[in-house]
């Protein structure tokens, strides 16, 4: 196996960093500086938005006219970011819980709306201890989207910002902290992407490893996202549409956060100047290269026709219809990527968190 | 074929999204890789062909426990409703418990076994909108969008369901089992043994604080004593549902009998063995990451949520945890110890695994074994009065540690098991699942 060799040669000229001529290593390293630091980069920058416009909307004794559009902007601009890490859920992120902490999802039975009320409720003058005590249903973009987006509550109204600003201050802070955090341990000198970058390291022995994780997360993602579609649709509910069941529904930010996903899987997927993990079947494999190439192909066509919000979508049949094709070529992709190229690449993907039922 | 350890962290943090019971694998699109064939498998066909009839051996002893402790939990529950009293009632619940030490340690033999996946979520469903079944307390909080939720089956000969009006008048097994996803929501589970449990029990008000649902004797009793309303129908409901478990669980019985044409473990043991092999390991690890791990423990524990508490209403939720953890250490160790005390064993996958590498066997081992002692410092803590829905309280850090510790020890093993399955070569572990929706 050549990485091994790669690996051993390495170690027994006492180099500390090969030459990326593996293509493995060299795939692996351009990831890590072209697709992860930038996504994540672009999460901590609109995440350090949120204190911005929550602290404009919170002003007194009256905030300016723009002020809420301003923070759903930022808020959405926030799960975008989110939505594109998807994909790309390795590493610190991936550590102590931290995504729940950004997303609850799913929240069957409204646990955002009581958590949040209950909380207010026992804590009207809410500290930031309090909230970082509090469980991670209320400390996310999902009851930040309560708070902004809820159609019983308006933040235009004093009486609202009066029991909500401290909670909608705190989350924003606490976003602004976790996702600086996050980006703080992916960069230094031992920070995860450099791992993806020089081998061996203190997690990861060679290349091969640092790109089955990158694959897994890559699937991982995808498998994400069959549940949140199909979740919506009523894959798991005998065909009957679930809207208020999809992530980020009160503020019609579904399909945005899907594409925002797919976009990014693509990206690990083709690389910078073709440095992806597409790069690393050989000549006998590009068919399936071509297989899949085409499967993301035709999901991001599938997205650019929908004209409108999932909810709407699902109120009429040529909507549903709509969605359940794509649920159809998301499932393609994801088994493409599962199977077959995991194949190709001699790659052990292991149990899943999502195997269970 | 490369094996790298499992990025475990990462795939625990998307446990949460699990959309709930009744989902099952993805179905493939094409044949899994099967790299076992009889030449290059590095283990004996008929070794190996004996561990998997061992490991129907143990299924067959599982289901006939939990059938003969359900019939058990029937008889109980007759008694209650020909003279409900205090006394009764604690009789009957003491005959769930028991009921739900052999079902749980069937769990293991999902998720491999579709004859088992597609059957389980008419006996295990969960978590439930009880306000389907009977009376909730003010302020109960059901599924959104459950048109269900509060339709309470026991008060009215008619419900309706969006735009539907459904006879619920003569309350059958049939009947219940047909309501099960009422207007396709997951959380309307009519029948079971947590609807069972909800009918014995009632709803646990005491969030994180100790205590379990606290349903009267009287909400059987006929006539004026009749506490809750209804009592006529809700004896009738609780005959039904009891009446479907034992008839579910004797039919699952008979798909595990030894020779017997046309049932499961007929065609279990025609397949390959290597096929046999990848269901029980598929199994294990499904079991310990994703579902216990993952949708039973942390979703719980991360959110803080009671309601997500796998035996919410009885408080039984350490036992559960403890006996799904002992049914995936029974099926590596090829062992059960039966409902009357007695010792089944056999042929096992650790013996297999142990010719090939002794120190992957031992380390599944070990790891199998510190799992069980992180789930009986959880049984520990109730049997000293502190339940899991009080470990998982916002303030009880010591607590959420003893669930923390249970989650780590599921984890840790899940990658031993991928270890021992890599050293099998059984190197795709999702079984095929084509006649699967999802």
């Amino acid at each position: 196996m050549r990485p091994l060799h790669l690996f051993v040669l390495c170690s027994a000229l006492g180099l500390v960093a090969c030459s990326p001529s593996d293509p493995r290593q060299s795939a692996s390293a351009s990831l890590a500086n072209d697709m992860l630091l930038p996504a994540y980069q672009a999460w901590a920058s609109a995440s350090a938005q949120l204190p911005v416009s929550a602290q404009a909307l919170c002003a007194t004794p009256q905030p300016a006219d723009n002020a809420l559009p301003q923070a759903r902007q930022d808020l959405q601009t926030a799960q975008r970011s989110w939505a594109a890490l998807q994909p790309l859920q390795l590493g610190p992120l991936s550590e102590g819980n931290r995504a729940w902490q950004v997303q609850f999802w799913p929240d069957k039975k409204n646990l955002v709306r009581r958590q949040v009320e209950n909380l207010i409720d026992q804590h009207p003058a809410l500290s930031r201890a309090q909230l970082e005590r509090a469980s991670v249903v209320v400390q996310g973009l999902s009851a930040y989207e309560y708070l902004l987006f809820d159609s019983q509550l308006d933040l235009a109204r004093p009486a609202d910002r009066q029991r909500y600003c401290a909670l909608l201050g705190h989350i924003a802070g606490h976003q602004q902290q976790l996702s600086a955090q996050i980006l703080a341990e992916l960069q230094g000198e031992q920070g995860f992407l450099k791992h993806l970058q020089q081998f061996p390291n203190t997690r990861f022995a060679e290349a091969d490893e640092a790109l089955a994780e990158l694959l897994r997360a890559q699937v991982n993602g995808l498998d994400l996202l069959k549940k949140k579609l199909g979740t919506a649709i009523g894959k798991l509910s005998k065909g009957i549409p679930q809207p208020l069941q999809a992530e980020f529904w009160r503020s019609q930010a579904s399909l945005d956060s899907l594409a925002a996903a797919v976009h990014s899987a693509e990206q690990l997927w083709q690389g910078q100047a073709d440095q992806g993990i597409a790069s690393l079947l050989d000549d006998t494999q590009q068919p399936l290269r071509q297989r899949i190439d085409q499967a993301y192909a035709d999901i991001r066509q599938q997205l650019a026709a929908l004209q409108q919000p999932l909810d709407k979508l699902l109120s009429n049949d040529a909507g549903r219809a709509q969605l359940d094709a794509l649920y159809v070529s998301l499932d393609r992709l994801h088994r493409l990527q599962e199977r077959d190229l995991a194949g190709a690449l001699g790659i052990q993907l292991g149990f899943n968190a999502h195997d269970g039922d | 074929m490369l094996r790298t350890p499992l990025a475990t962290a990462s795939l625990l943090a998307l446990a949460i999204t699990l959309a709930g019971c009744g989902e099952s694998p993805a179905p493939s699109t094409q044949a899994a890789p099967t790299a076992n064939s009889a030449s290059s498998a590095p283990f004996e066909q008929a070794a190996a062909q004996a561990v998997v009839k061992h490991y129907a051996d143990l299924a067959l002893a599982v289901f006939s426990d939990a059938h003969s402790t359900a019939l058990a939990l029937q008889q109980a529950i007759e008694t209650l409703l020909a003279e409900p009293n205090e006394a009764n009632l604690q009789a009957a619940r003491n005959a769930w418990l028991a009921a739900r030490t052999p079902y749980m340690q069937s769990e293991v033999f999902r998720f491999g076994n579709p004859v088992v996946d597609d059957w389980e979520g008419q006996l295990n469903a969960w978590p439930l909108d009880e306000g389907l079944i009977d009376y909730v307390a003010a302020g109960y909080d059901h599924a959104q969008g459950n048109p269900g939720a509060t339709a309470n089956i026991i008060a009215n000969q008619t419900i309706q369901v969006g735009e539907d009006s459904l006879d619920v008048s003569t309350l059958t097994p049939q009947l219940l089992a047909s309501l099960n996803e009422l207007g396709g929501s997951e959380a309307n589970v009519a029948t079971g043994y947590h609807a069972i449990e909800f009918l014995l029990w009632g709803q646990d008000l005491n969030g994180s604080a100790a205590g379990a649902g606290n349903r009267p004797a009287s909400d059987y009793a006929q006539g004026e004593a009749c506490s809750g309303g209804h009592c006529e129908r809700r004896a009738q409901y609780l005959r039904a549902a009891t009446e479907l478990l034992v008839s579910d669980l004797a039919e699952m019985v008979g798909q595990w009998q030894a020779n017997q044409t046309g049932n499961y473990r007929a065609s279990l043991e025609a397949e390959p063995a290597a096929n046999g092999l990848r269901k029980m390991l598929f199994g294990m690890g499904s079991l310990s990451l994703g579902e216990l791990a993952g949708e039973r423990m942390k979703v719980a524990l991360e959110a803080q949520s009671t309601e997500d508490e796998h035996d919410c209403f009885s408080d039984n939720t350490h036992n559960s945890h403890y006996y799904n953890a002992k049914g995936v250490q029974n099926v590596y160790l090829g062992q059960y110890q039966k409902a009357d005390g007695s010792l089944l064993s056999g042929p096992s996958l650790a013996s297999l695994v142990a010719k090939i590498d002794a120190t992957a066997d031992q380390q599944l081992q070990a790891d199998l074994q510190a799992t069980d002692k992180a789930l009986q410092a959880m049984v520990d803590s109730a049997e000293q009065g502190q339940h899991f829905d009080q470990l998982i309280a916002a303030d009880n850090s010591a607590g959420q540690q003893i669930v923390r510790n249970a989650i780590a020890a599921l984890v840790k093993q899940t990658a031993s098991i991928e270890q021992a399955a890599a050293r099998l070569g059984i190197s795709d572990l999702n079984p095929d699942t084509a006649d699967h929706s999802f």
